[in-house]
């Protein structure tokens, strides 16, 4: 009974206020009080080329905007973040074309990204730090439509590894989420590492040991999402080195060197002191551990060049892979979810992405690349 | 009807009547029109105004910037120019370790950067790319400071503002409010001929001619006559509390900036009743409140200061006039006739104890060191005047060079029979002080802070 007094009252309620505004519907709307986007630029602008370059190549090709003027209150106030310098925002916004919206022309063809790229690009000079769990943000994709690329200012143009984490990749990590935002992937892909993910503790965890987990990354241990746009990503510009070295890592047994302490170091590698199988086993890294081939193809693992009391080297044994996963093939079966989906639902294929990335990322010259700005007229 | 539902409908009932009467008020069109146009040909006009401002008569302006409420403000000079690009003049210590700079040194910064006057709630002056020498007080990286207490300020920097609501122009002066932390700042326009690192420096020596290292405390003299002691001057950070007041209990710390003409609180404060904000440096070192055109900071009174128990002076011989001039030749003149020693430097401080100063004439022979020093009582006659009484006893070496050097002899008559009157470099930071012979001004000595 009482909830259908409710209904009526409110129905009532809301027959009076609809009465009410249509009453006043003589008063004309103005227009939106959100000023108008002045797409006609100024030669003698300060910004001009960039500006240029921009509208030629983003807003005109893509109805996208690429925003490198920061606006503080476009950007969430909880962190303290900084524009990016105007000189870094040339450098990301022909990098980004190259690397980026130009692959997809290629390999998805033009109307793909004009169709589900994203709208708004913005770049952002500082990192978003979180100082409370000592981690920060350096890419964002939101709904579908935005997204942010971090810490353009610590752009290093010479360093690929460095460019190759902070920005080549995040690009592609972020648009895997607009990608899966807009259609969503198998949930199978859901279930290779359920139980494994850890939102809370993902950046004390070490590299090895979730790879071991089926993990590429960290970040990638977080969560189901970002476990796929990171997978995606991660495969798309690791060079072929730098992925079986990924899978190198989840082929080893890890073990914490102190179980107690989350933070602590993980090892694939240990030793008896003086080679002495009842002592206590010490964990290494793997830079301290030199390994040997004999003639005959048998490999020989040692501690640095430290021998025992009897001049003999000492040995260093592989940890045993007690996680029960098969990291590797969790890994690789992440990679053909995606495959397979971006093929199904996308018609992208993703190792011929991944191959014009691999090539354009190791070819482009930084200057050729910066005069599609400088030398506009 | 139950009573639950009888109040229901009574509430029903009365919130139709309450939406009824707001909508048919609504309706009738009967509210004064307050603008001309509406927000938004209001906001476009207050943005096209605002940028004229910016850049109008050559554009440059100072901005008096606080980063939040705990560090000392800085002065940066702006160029604002109408095709967007704006040029940021800085000289402060945060400059220094951006570039790399070694400990505790300043230096002089200016980039180019992006500027524009947006719209949000109002006309919003946003400097939109990063420039280092002005974002860096808003990035959330650690600067290094190179202090023992830096504390690593990874993710949240100095929390500074690059985004300010434009709030009010009048006379050359802008008034604006950092966007997101709120404080509020003064831009003001400078001439555009002014060069900025010559500006710049003058801002330094302005702050460097305020507050000296050794003098430990300056004095806020409010119009009733009561003095607040300020401390750390030096530091922009000061330290203040009433004369006589516990300074533990009542202090309260308050942060300033340099400006190019004198010195402002970041926001007005209240002492007594008396509210001052901003000070502007007098020909004679002293700050008076341009507020109230009455209260001023000084050092303490010319003769306190010398006498101050934990100060040292040193004898400038090059600087003594008049009878003292040629004393002090004629005792070098003796020493060298006497054993070829040097007169080096005269001193004059506490003692230590009994209420007793001290006159110490370093002489060198060789390499050993002769130090002559002779007793005296000082009396304070005024805040700027102050007479010496010797005491008939010195120590050993000074009854030996008396007895040798008659010259020496003389001095100390000389300064024991004299009045002096005490004139200073500046009243803030008297770190030179002239005591001239009440009787005959032409005999000075000048004292040195040491």
């Amino acid at each position: 009974m009482k909830k259908i007094q409710y209904y009526i009252s409110a129905l009532l309620l809301m027959a009076v206020a609809a009465m009410s505004l249509s009453s006043c519907g003589e008063e004309k709307l103005d227009d939106t009080i959100f000023p108008d986007v002045d797409e006609t630029l100024d030669p003698a602008s300060y910004t001009y080329k960039l500006d240029k370059f921009l509208k030629d190549n983003y807003l005109d090709k893509y109805n996208l905007t690429f925003l490198y003027k920061m606006p503080d209150v476009s950007t969430n106030m909880n962190y303290n973040l900084v524009p990016a310098t105007y000189e870094n925002s040339i450098d990301l916004a022909v990098l980004c074309k190259y690397l980026w919206f130009d692959v997809y022309d290629k390999v998805a063809g033009e109307d793909f990204l004009k169709s589900y790229g994203p709208r708004i690009i913005l770049l952002i000079g500082s990192p978003a730090y979180n100082p409370t769990s000592g981690t920060e943000i350096v890419g964002l994709a939101e709904g579908g439509i935005k997204v942010s690329l971090f810490k353009v200012n610590a752009m290093r143009i010479n360093d690929f590894n460095m460019m190759n984490e902070y920005y080549f990749k995040t690009m592609h990590h972020e648009f895997a989420h607009i990608l899966h935002q807009t259609k969503t992937y198998p949930n199978e892909f859901n279930t290779i590492s359920i139980g494994h993910y850890d939102s809370n503790n993902w950046q004390d965890r070490s590299v090895g040991q979730v790879a071991s987990l089926g993990f590429v990354t960290t970040y990638a241990s977080s969560e189901f999402r970002e476990d796929f746009a990171e997978t995606i990503a991660n495969y798309i510009v690791k060079t072929d080195e730098e992925w079986n070295a990924i899978l190198d890592l989840a082929a080893r047994g890890w073990t914490s060197g102190d179980e107690d302490d989350v933070t602590s170091e993980f090892y694939c590698y240990y030793y008896y002191p003086d080679n002495d199988a009842t002592a206590d086993p010490v964990y290494v890294r793997m830079s301290n551990v030199f390994i040997e081939e004999d003639e005959d193809g048998t490999v020989h693992k040692y501690w640095r060049n430290n021998t025992d009391k009897e001049g003999n080297r000492i040995v260093v044994y592989d940890v045993e892979d007690k996680d029960g996963i098969d990291g590797v093939e969790a890994i690789l079966q992440k990679v053909q979810i995606a495959r397979t989906w971006l093929q199904d639902a996308w018609g992208v294929d993703l190792d011929e992405l991944r191959n014009e990335v691999q090539y354009r990322q190791t070819h482009y010259d930084i200057n050729d690349l910066r005069k599609q700005v400088t030398e506009i007229q | 009807m139950n009573k639950k539902m009888k109040k229901f409908l009574n509430i029903s009932l009365l919130t139709l009547v309450a939406i009824s009467t707001l909508s048919l008020g609504s309706c009738k069109n009967e509210v004064d029109e307050i603008f001309d146009d509406d927000a938004v040909a209001r906001l476009e006009k207050a943005q096209a105004e605002f940028t004229e401002i910016l850049t109008s008569n050559g554009g440059k302006w100072q901005m008096e910037y606080y980063a939040n409420s705990k560090e000392p403000g800085y002065i940066y000079l702006m160029t604002f120019d109408k095709n967007g690009s704006v040029t940021i003049s800085g000289k402060n210590k945060w400059i220094s370790s951006v570039d790399g700079g070694t400990m505790g040194s300043i230096a002089y910064g200016s980039q180019t950067s992006l500027w524009e006057v947006v719209t949000d709630n109002g006309p919003v002056l946003s400097f939109n790319s990063f420039n280092k020498y002005f974002h860096l007080f808003a990035d959330p990286e650690d600067i290094p400071s190179m202090n023992e207490e830096d504390p690593d300020e990874t993710g949240y920097g100095h929390e500074g503002d690059y985004e300010f609501d434009l709030m009010k122009y009048s006379n050359d002066t802008l008034y604006i409010t950092g966007k997101k932390y709120g404080i509020d700042m003064i831009m003001t326009r400078v001439p555009a001929s002014v060069d900025d690192e010559v500006y710049m420096n003058e801002v330094v020596a302005m702050a460097d001619s305020f507050f000296h290292a050794k003098i430990p405390y300056v004095y806020i003299n409010l119009p009733n006559d009561t003095r607040w002691i300020v401390k750390n001057g030096a530091t922009s950070i000061l330290k203040m509390f009433r004369e006589g007041a516990d300074e533990i209990s009542t202090a309260e710390e308050h942060n300033v900036i340099i400006t190019h003409d004198g010195l402002s609180f970041m926001e007005p404060i209240t002492l007594d009743g008396y509210t001052i904000r901003n000070f502007i440096r007098q020909a004679d070192g002293s700050l008076l409140c341009r507020d109230d055109n009455q209260t001023t900071m000084t050092a303490d009174h010319l003769s306190d200061i010398l006498l101050m128990n934990t100060l040292r002076w040193r004898l400038d011989a090059d600087k003594m006039q008049g009878t003292y001039a040629s004393l002090i030749q004629q005792f070098a003149s003796e020493l060298t006739a006497y054993n070829k020693s040097k007169f080096v430097y005269a001193q004059l401080d506490y003692t230590g104890a009994d209420d007793t100063y001290e006159i110490i004439f370093n002489v060198k022979r060789s390499s050993t060191t002769f130090k002559p020093t002779f007793y005296m009582k000082a009396q304070r006659l005024g805040d700027n005047q102050v007479k010496f009484t010797f005491l008939p006893e010195a120590n050993a070496a000074g009854e030996l060079y008396r007895q040798r050097c008659p010259s020496l002899e003389s001095i100390i008559q000389a300064i024991g029979s004299a009045t002096f009157d005490i004139d200073a470099n500046s009243l803030l930071a008297p770190v030179n002080l002239k005591l001239s012979d009440n009787a005959n001004s032409a005999n000075s000595l000048l004292w040195v802070i040491m």
